[in-house]
């Protein structure tokens, strides 16, 4: 059985059809879990017992895996009456558990700032409010472009996932395929490399953007 | 209980630990306003404690230190609207290195005074004019030497129109050839009438514009003289020897 490249090339429109849903679904996905994760981190470096609570369930979120969360949040919560959507139950999924590992990412881009950057910004009364949003986090961007950018093409490669929740993602419609017509390299293959090309453009933009902040202001 | 007015800060029987460490022992320190105090004392010996004290970047656990006429660690508004009244130099410029010059000057103004663009620009402009380095406005500070970068942390520090300025080493990061020309700006600054709290090694600074040269170790304020009986033959014979070690280099 070999590799027929005329169904191959046949799959792509439908597996194409997808590429909308799964690239939203990532794009989503990585917004929730960066501004849960950065949230995440300011609680947790406030301390107190709200940041010691907030340091426990990074770790506990971490050290789960993703497709437990993705069902408990499917199947868990409409017995509390909470009722959610497949594509609502995924992105909450993917941005939750991302967020554990990006409030990780936070911190190491925080730590790496001088500690005479937050006292200055105090000696200039700034708020507190202020200083994260004009002295630290433009910093901490510069210091983690490329593990964040890392993370989101995780994120985006871990949409497959969703499957189990019947989202309409690339991979699950290359399945579809391959389950109809029981030929499963070429639509595999078609998903792999679309995957692929969306990495690549991801890394490439990222990259782009790390160049540019690093250019601004070189120390 | 109520400061003179023209005392800007009253320190008294100031105590501070770190964990056990005992930093601060009843220090006492009155600075009146227009007058300027150096303090020096051998590394470790709590200056830049007590510098940090009295903008309340740093705690304290006894005594009073009067800000402005708050005491400073009551209650966090007064604590902040006090320290509103001052503006800090670190040995480390401190600059906010994604900035341009001009926009670590309008931060606060901006964020901190609620000046519109062009207002935080003009007083951002005629400080970076009395520091004597307008043309770099819209350089990094990665693009400046240590020099470059030290006088324009103290027009940002100029800026919010403090009342007393505070220095912690302005000069121990730098190159010599460096050395004057912060000084030169800050003579300039106590010239105008700028009262000041400066940290430093630099004597002959301290002779030309201290009015108080206070000496610290191990946490106490062991002599403080004005500064012609200072670096006269009078005063505690460890701030004489320690004035002889650092005068020798
Ligand atoms: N954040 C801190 N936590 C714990 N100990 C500290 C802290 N900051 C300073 N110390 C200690 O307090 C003492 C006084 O420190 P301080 O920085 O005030 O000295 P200094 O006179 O400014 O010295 P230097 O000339 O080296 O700057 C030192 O023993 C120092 O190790
Ligand atoms: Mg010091």
């Amino acid at each position: 059985m070999g590799f027929d490249l005329a169904f191959a090339l046949s799959s792509v429109p439908t597996i194409l059809g997808a590429v909308g849903t799964t690239l939203c679904v990532a794009l989503v996905s990585c917004i929730g879990a960066a501004a849960i994760g950065f949230f995440f981190e300011m609680v947790r470096r406030a301390g107190g017992i709200a940041g010691l609570t907030v340091g426990f369930v990074i770790d506990f979120i971490r050290s789960t895996p993703v497709l437990a969360w993705l069902y408990f949040l499917y199947f868990v919560l409409p017995f509390y009456g909470i009722r959610l959507g497949s594509m609502t139950v995924g992105v909450m999924g993917l941005s939750l558990y991302y967020s554990g590992y990006l409030a990780e990412v936070f911190k190491a881009g925080i730590d790496a700032i001088p500690k005479g950057q937050s006292e200055a910004a105090r000696a200039l009364s700034l708020s507190r409010r202020d200083a994260v949003i004009h002295v630290i986090a433009p910093q901490m961007l510069r210091n983690i472009a490329a593990p964040l950018g890392n993370y989101f093409v995780s994120i985006l490669k871990a949409t497959p996932y969703l499957a189990v929740l019947a989202v309409p993602e690339m991979l699950g419609r290359a399945f579809d395929i391959a389950s109809e017509t029981y030929r499963y390299t070429e639509p595999l293959v078609v998903a792999g490399l679309i995957f692929l090309a969306l990495a690549l453009v991801i890394s490439h933009g990222v990259k782009r953007l790390e160049r540019r902040l690093l250019a601004v202001g070189a120390r | 209980m109520s400061a003179q007015s023209d005392t800007i800060v009253d320190i008294q029987g100031l105590n501070k630990w770190f964990g056990a460490l005992h930093v601060l022992k009843d220090v006492d320190l009155t600075v009146a306003c227009g007058s300027r105090v150096v303090v020096c004392g051998p590394s470790g010996s709590g200056k830049s404690t007590l510098i940090r004290c009295i903008n309340g970047l740093e705690s304290y656990q006894q005594g009073a230190l009067r800000l402005a006429g708050t005491t400073l660690g009551l209650n966090a508004r007064e604590t902040a609207s006090a320290r509103r009244q001052t503006g800090m130099v670190f040995q480390s410029f401190n600059l906010f290195p994604h900035l341009t010059v001009l926009s670590n000057c309008t931060l606060a103004l901006r964020r901190v005074a609620g000046r519109s663009r062009g207002e935080a620009q003009d007083i951002a402009m005629a400080h970076l004019e009395k520091v004597r380095i307008p043309e770099k406005a819209m350089s990094y500070p990665g693009q400046l030497s240590g020099g470059q970068q030290q006088r324009v942390a103290i027009a940002r520090a100029l800026c919010l129109n403090p009342r007393i300025m505070l220095f912690d080493e302005p000069t121990s990061a730098l190159d010599p050839e460096m050395i004057k020309e912060v000084l030169d700006v800050m003579v300039a600054l106590a010239r105008d009438g700028m009262t000041m709290v400066c940290v430093t090694h630099e004597m002959g600074f301290a002779r030309e514009v201290a009015d108080q040269v206070v000496f610290m170790d191990g946490g106490c304020i062991l002599d403080r003289a004005p500064a012609r009986d200072f670096f006269g033959s009078a005063g505690h014979p460890r701030s004489r020897l320690f004035l002889d070690t650092i005068l020798k280099h």
